[in-house]
């Protein structure tokens, strides 16, 4: 090695041992690293935000509670993440932010003001989910959970895949709304949670869950658990609609990810109304937009199987023993049942201009030449066609 | 003894080449073509693919290197200045893949946004492999393969479950125009067909050659292909904001949720690959240097990546201008460069008559085979009963 | 001194004068004239080195038949009456005076012109055992020792074949030290050997204490972090390698033998995996191989992800890490910095401590260092068990291990001042460097880069040693096939013993390295019969 390269390599070594002691890069060390694991924003007046920031703040046993830091009226979320490093000394990082929650509030304009922050940032994945919270988002990332986990966390349990999986939650990440928002339809959904307040009993154990429906007990003051069941549609960034649980249930089965659900279905039985709780596990499911004479017909084809776990009355023995096959009075009750919620759902989702079943993508992709002449009024001009069969479950 | 083997030819082109197309250039296209997007790069994938088995046929008539066939067909004079024009070519051709990968190591690599001396190292590396053997260069190549065959694939079968490649309909929905402008303004990321004209010469055209190279090249293509057909499905609308594609593809892997980004591993295996590739054209600009001027290897190599060096840290803040500058501005000149000049070479350089030793290979002309005469049985008469 | 004051270089006929001469070239202490009569009265005399001379030999089969019987007038005359194997007449006095330093004494008889040297050398040497660095568990266990002949009998002992050769060198001006090139003719490259041997021959230098130095002289770069000449201390897996088509190098007075040319793969391989199951040793080589990348890379990432990319880490494993770092007052890159520093005084004290304070001491690194250093807020447990599962990894290919603790350090040092990106590059500058380096030819990343595809079957992974037929293709040597598996005959069916047609070759060879399955022969490489012609060379690019 001739001495030029030798005195290059040496003042390269020399040059890189510096920066490697002194530690003068500019780079944030770790311990000055404040975690964000989710962002919570509300409107606040005049158009601002409020950001709330859940900070995981881990104790040197390693367990893991949260701060949370509320940044009021600022103009940008940018610009509230920004002045977080001036409230707390930390520099946040993003990175770890698995949870965007959106104040009901805030639903009211363009939620896209406040989530195209997250997609202009290179340093938030858009992986991470995206929610609609009843009341404020910095009251629910507020809340205590039952089980001790951090909210951010309790709350992305309730919307995880598996989760989704059960079809009681509309599980959406950013990346996902971001793609309806700017597709052909401008429409999404997030899920709306509802935080619910446990009921707390005399002797101090056995707490139960409340069973309240929408609007039940606000965030903070006790333990919360959350509810997810329902589902905010969106058009153009604005929530329209929202759907309800038997509504969420059958959008899931009809076009999600959901294979394999729980539902009831309610017959009458001579005077009683008997209910009977089904697992459903759906086989095949299509759905398909077809313009037939020129008329935008859609179309659901699902092909399922149930099994009765439990009904309201006492089974006979033979009823018991024979649980796995399905009366057809029951299957025909839950399809309908089924084609009922569905429809409910669309007639929401089309009367709020929300393109829930993506049509006008769909339009566009497979029928393009009549996309212009049909995607004006295609929500209202659509006939839905349901063709659902249960069978029973072997 | 030549430097390179056609295997390792083979690999750069299958495994190395097709990587530098898949950081900034899917999100380009996607917002030039839409979902239309496969279509630009399957064209210039087929020019490049022409332009490359032109000089394979230039190789197979030639054990010499191109400027050798200069110096013999038009003198010393013509082949320093082709020499020279190459060299300028193919710095600037290392531009694009510089600043791209500035700003997918800076995004992927950190969450705070590291000096320009976190990426100045590289042309300390950059200097260090071009002063050594083209041969070295043939050996990374050898150890380039395995990481993207096995990376590569990882990230898309990661990717694979959250593609729609319903996004690609509708076929053809943006013009001709655009299509075509799109493919057009992609020349600057199809730079292979330069750098192979300067590798002719090094490897020993054997025994189907032509048959391995191009199915290799093939298999890139295929690659890059299926890639931004993925990448289209998953991200759909949102696609052109997604710079750095090759990293963020897999990251809605549901698998990978209690282990964290698992797929940075793979990522982090790939730069190193990315690393290899933008290696290449820098190498070669610093072997048409010393056919141009001489002198030591070194020096030239000093050279180049000083200029390098400068010009990153000049366009670094302006990646948009200097991409638009190079892929709309400056397209002609890749074309000229990626295409003309090999279809010229081919055309012109080729040596005729007097040529030994060749091996067939795919564009060797049909020999005819003379049949042996028919044999003839006792009694005279032949197995076709022809007597005399 | 004879009358012109020059320095006398032959023998005279004169006893006094040559035991004067010989006096005058070695005027050490420890070299003794032991003077005696033989039968009719003749002087004769013994020049040796005290301490490395049998001097029971010398006594018995020297002076013995001398003092039986009147002196012979020629040196021819002694040899006979001697009746001794090794004796051989001195050329000249430098040739005595080597001999005699080397243990040979030189025997002096007045009136025979000429000097006789005894082959009478007795060095005390420890026994063939198994050596310490190359522990096996099934497999031979003989180790070298530091005696080169006996080393040299240990080679021969496995490869009985005519073809076996030995080229005796000698290196080091002082020190005078036997080296010995050990290859198979027929087999290795004659130009590997030529160039081996022009390096040693033309190696100036004042001695050589151990192998090492022969390395220094053999290596094409000598600053390289990287070894380029194989060790080993167990003559079963030298004479495999020269199987192969390596050249060994056997230096007297170090257990060390060295092999050329060297592939990096080789200290992936251990002579283990020839002994167990094939998919148990491509298992091992796999962890071997993964063990490696995890000792010098997972500190470097670690140090990496908590300074700049925090992604790496999954959020609960996080969690615990900041957790535990709290209220660590070094930066990450310092404190891995600093316990690697810490692992390899570790290292280096455990080698030389004496054995009885290593117990006590060990307590002492294991609690005082693990446990109350992070309990001080020193260091953190994550980086103790990082750099513990890092430093045991290493151990996995011991013949590395000094160069990847160094490497690892490097690695560090990238990865806090430069981040993920410097992992990246240094490797790219470790791959350029290593894609380039050669050993006698033989690039050092062969059979990977150059990929030779055939030579992955013992490389990558270990496949059965019916499909290691060929030697590989890398080491260009000589005589390709090395297997021939022939189906064994089957027994008659009255019973009667038979007797299997012997190979062309007229003897059959058992190669003892790999343990040999009785059915499987292969043939010894003689001269010519098996050698292809225009063989192919080994990979050029």
């Amino acid at each position: 090695m001739n001495r030029l390269a030798r005195k290059a390599l040496l003042f390269a070594a020399g040059l890189l041992l510096l920066l490697f002691f002194t530690n003068n890069f500019g780079l944030i060390d770790i311990q000055k690293t404040a975690i964000v694991t989710a962002i919570g924003i509300d409107a606040a007046e005049g158009g601002r935000f409020d950001v709330t920031a859940q900070i995981a703040v881990p104790d040197a046993s390693g367990a893991d509670t949260a701060g949370n830091v509320t940044v009021r009226g600022t103009e940008t979320v940018g610009g509230a993440v920004a002045e977080l490093n001036r409230k707390t000394g930390w520099f946040p990082t993003l990175v770890h932010c698995s949870l965007i929650l959106l104040g009901e509030n805030i639903a009211k304009q363009d939620v896209f003001r406040a989530l195209d922050y997250f997609l202009r940032s290179e340093y938030v994945e858009d992986s991470c989910l995206v929610a609609l919270c009843e009341g404020s988002a910095a009251d629910t990332l507020g809340a205590n959970s039952p089980i001790g986990d951090l909210a951010s966390a309790a709350i992305e349990k309730v919307l995880s895949a598996e989760a989704q999986k059960t079809g009681l939650v509309c599980v959406t990440n950013l990346r996902d709304f971001a793609k309806g928002y700017f597709s052909e339809g401008k429409s999404g959904f997030l899920p709306r949670l509802s935080p619910l307040q446990q009921a707390k009993s005399e002797g101090g154990s056995g707490q139960s869950v409340g069973g309240q429906e929408g609007g039940g007990g606000k965030a903070g003051g006790g333990e919360n658990v959350f509810d997810a069941s329902r589902t905010a549609l969106f058009a153009r960034g604005r929530q329209v609609a929202l759907l309800e649980t038997e509504e969420t249930l059958a959008y899931n089965l009809a076009v999600s990810g959901t294979d394999m659900a729980y539902g009831d279905v309610r017959l009458q039985e001579g005077e009683e109304e008997v209910v009977y709780h089904l697992k459903m596990n759906i086989g095949k499911k299509s759905r398909r937009l077809r313009l037939q004479g020129g008329e935008p017909v859609l179309e659901f084809h699902i092909r399922a199987r149930a099994q009765v776990v439990d009904a309201s009355k006492a089974g006979t023995r033979t009823e018991i023993a024979e649980t796995a096959i399905v009366p057809d009075a029951v299957l025909r009750a839950a399809e309908a049942r089924f084609e009922e919620e569905l429809r409910a759902a669309a007639d929401k989702a089309h009367a709020g201009g929300c393109d829930l079943f993506a049509l006008r993508q769909e339009l566009h992709r497979f029928h393009p030449r009549e996309y212009e002449a049909l995607q004006g009024n295609l929500l209202d001009a659509v006939r839905i066609v349901c063709d659902i069969r249960f069978e029973t479950m072997r | 003894m030549r430097k390179l083997n056609v295997r390792q030819i083979c690999f750069w082109l299958a495994a190395v080449l097709p990587l530098s197309r898949l950081i900034v250039y899917p999100a380009t296209l996607s917002y030039r073509a839409g979902g239309d997007l496969l279509w630009p790069a399957l064209c210039n994938l087929l020019a490049e693919g022409a332009a490359i088995a032109l000089l394979l046929l230039l190789a197979r008539r030639t054990g010499r290197t191109f400027f050798g066939l200069l110096r013999a067909r038009l003198g010393e004079g013509a082949a320093r200045l082709a020499a020279l024009l190459l060299a300028l070519f193919l710095a600037a051709a290392a531009v694009l893949p510089l600043l791209e990968q500035r700003g997918f190591v800076l995004q992927i690599l950190y969450e705070n946004v590291p000096s320009f001396l976190s990426f100045a190292p590289l042309f300390a590396l950059l200097l260090f492999a071009c002063t050594q053997s083209l041969r070295a260069l043939g050996r990374a190549m050898d150890v380039a393969l395995p990481l993207s065959a096995v990376c590569f694939p990882v990230l898309l079968l990661l990717a694979l479950p959250d593609a729609d490649f319903a996004a690609l309909l509708p076929l053809f929905g943006r013009g001709g125009k655009e299509l075509a402008a799109a493919a057009l303004h992609s020349l600057p990321w199809y730079t292979g067909a330069p750098c192979l004209l300067c590798l002719i010469g090094n490897f020993e055209y054997e025994n189907g050659c032509a048959k391995k190279v191009l199915l290799a090249y093939a298999a890139g293509g295929a690659a890059t292909l299926a890639f931004l057909a993925v990448f289209c499905g998953v991200f759909g609308d949102i696609a052109f904001l997604q710079h750095n594609a090759l990293a963020q593809i897999s990251k809605y892997a549901t698998a990978l949720t209690p282990l964290g980004r698992i797929d940075l591993l793979f990522i982090i295996a790939l730069t190193l690959v990315l690393v290899i590739a933008v290696c290449v054209p820098v190498r070669l600009c610093v072997d048409c240097l010393e056919n141009a001027f001489g002198g030591p290897r070194a020096l030239h190599a000093a050279l180049v990546c000083a200029l390098l060096l400068g010009l990153t840290v000049l366009l670094d803040p302006a990646f948009r201008e200097a991409q638009a500058m190079l892929s709309e501005r400056m397209w002609p000149l890749f074309a000229l460069f990626g295409y003309a000049l090999p279809l010229l070479a081919a055309l012109l350089l080729r040596e005729r008559k007097g040529r030994t030793g060749i091996p067939p290979g795919v564009f060797a002309p049909p020999r005819r085979r003379r049949s042996a005469p028919p044999a003839v049985q006792a009694g005279g008469a032949d197995r076709n009963g022809r007597t005399g | 001194m004879d009358t012109n004051g020059t320095q006398r270089q032959t023998f005279g006929a004169d006893i006094r004068a040559n035991i004067r001469a010989l006096k005058e070239a070695l005027p050490a202490e420890d070299i003794l004239v032991y003077e005696f009569a033989a039968g009719d009265g003749t002087a004769c005399a013994a020049v040796y080195a005290d301490g490395i001379t049998d001097k029971e030999l010398l006594g018995g089969l020297a002076a013995r038949p001398l003092a039986a019987a009147p002196a012979p007038k020629t040196l021819d005359g002694v040899r006979r009456r001697l009746l001794f194997p090794e004796v051989k007449e001195a050329d000249d006095l430098p040739a005595a005076c080597k001999e005699i330093l080397a243990g040979n004494p030189a025997l002096l008889v007045d009136g025979a012109k000429g000097a006789l040297v005894l082959g009478t050398k007795k060095v005390s040497l420890r026994a063939v055992a198994e050596p310490q660095t190359a522990i096996a568990i099934k497999g031979p266990r003989e180790g070298f020792i530091e005696d080169v002949k006996t080393n040299m009998g240990l080679i021969r002992r496995r490869l009985k074949t005519p073809a076996l050769r030995f080229v005796m060198l000698e290196v080091g001006r002082y020190s005078r030290t036997s080296v010995v090139l050990a290859y198979l003719d027929g087999v290795a490259d004659p130009k590997a050997v030529r160039a081996i041997e022009a390096r040693i021959r033309a190696a100036d230098i004042d001695g050589v204490p151990d192998s090492s130095y022969i390395a220094r002289f053999l290596a094409r770069r000598p600053h390289s972090l990287f070894k380029q000449s194989g060790t080993t201390e167990k003559p079963d897996i030298l004479c495999a390698k020269m199987l192969e088509g390596r050249v060994a190098v056997l230096t007297d007075g170090s257990p060390i033998a060295l092999t050329l040319p060297y592939m990096l793969t080789e200290d992936f391989q251990s002579a283990q995996d020839y002994f167990v199951s094939p998919y148990r040793a491509t298992v091992s080589r796999i962890l071997r191989l993964f063990a490696v990348l995890l000792s010098v890379y997972l500190p470097a990432l670690y140090v990496a992800a908590q300074l700049f990319r925090l992604r790496l880490i999954p959020f609960g494993l996080l969690v615990i890490i900041s957790g535990g770092i709290r209220s660590i007052s070094l930066s990450p890159g310092l404190e891995m910095f600093f316990l690697l520093a810490v692992l390899e005084i570790l290292v280096e004290a455990s080698v030389r401590m004496p054995k009885y304070v290593a117990l006590a001491l060990s307590v002492i690194g294991a609690l005082v260092l693990g446990d109350t250093a992070v309990k001080a807020g020193l260091v953190s447990s994550p980086a103790i068990i990082i750099v513990a599962i890092a430093g045991i990894s290493a151990y996995t290919v011991p013949d590395l291990t000094g160069t990847l603790s160094l490497v690892r350090i490097l690695f560090v040092v990238a990865a806090g001042s430069i981040g993920p990106y410097g992992i990246v590059l240094l490797t790219a500058l470790l791959l350029w460097y290593l894609v380039s380096a050669e050993s006698c030819g033989v690039p050092l990343l062969a059979p990977f880069a150059p990929l030779v595809r055939r030579d992955l079957a013992d490389a990558l992974y270990k496949a059965d040693l019916a499909a290691l037929d060929r030697r590989p293709r890398s080491l260009r040597g000589k005589n390709r096939t090395r297997l021939r598996l022939r189906p064994a005959q089957s027994a008659p069916s009255d019973g009667s013993e038979t007797k299997q047609s012997a190979p062309a070759s007229g003897s059959e060879t058992k190669q003892s390295a790999p343990s040999g399955e009785s059915d499987l022969k292969q043939n010894a490489p003689s001269g010519g019969s098996e050698t292809k012609q225009g063989a192919e060379e080994g990979p050029n690019a």
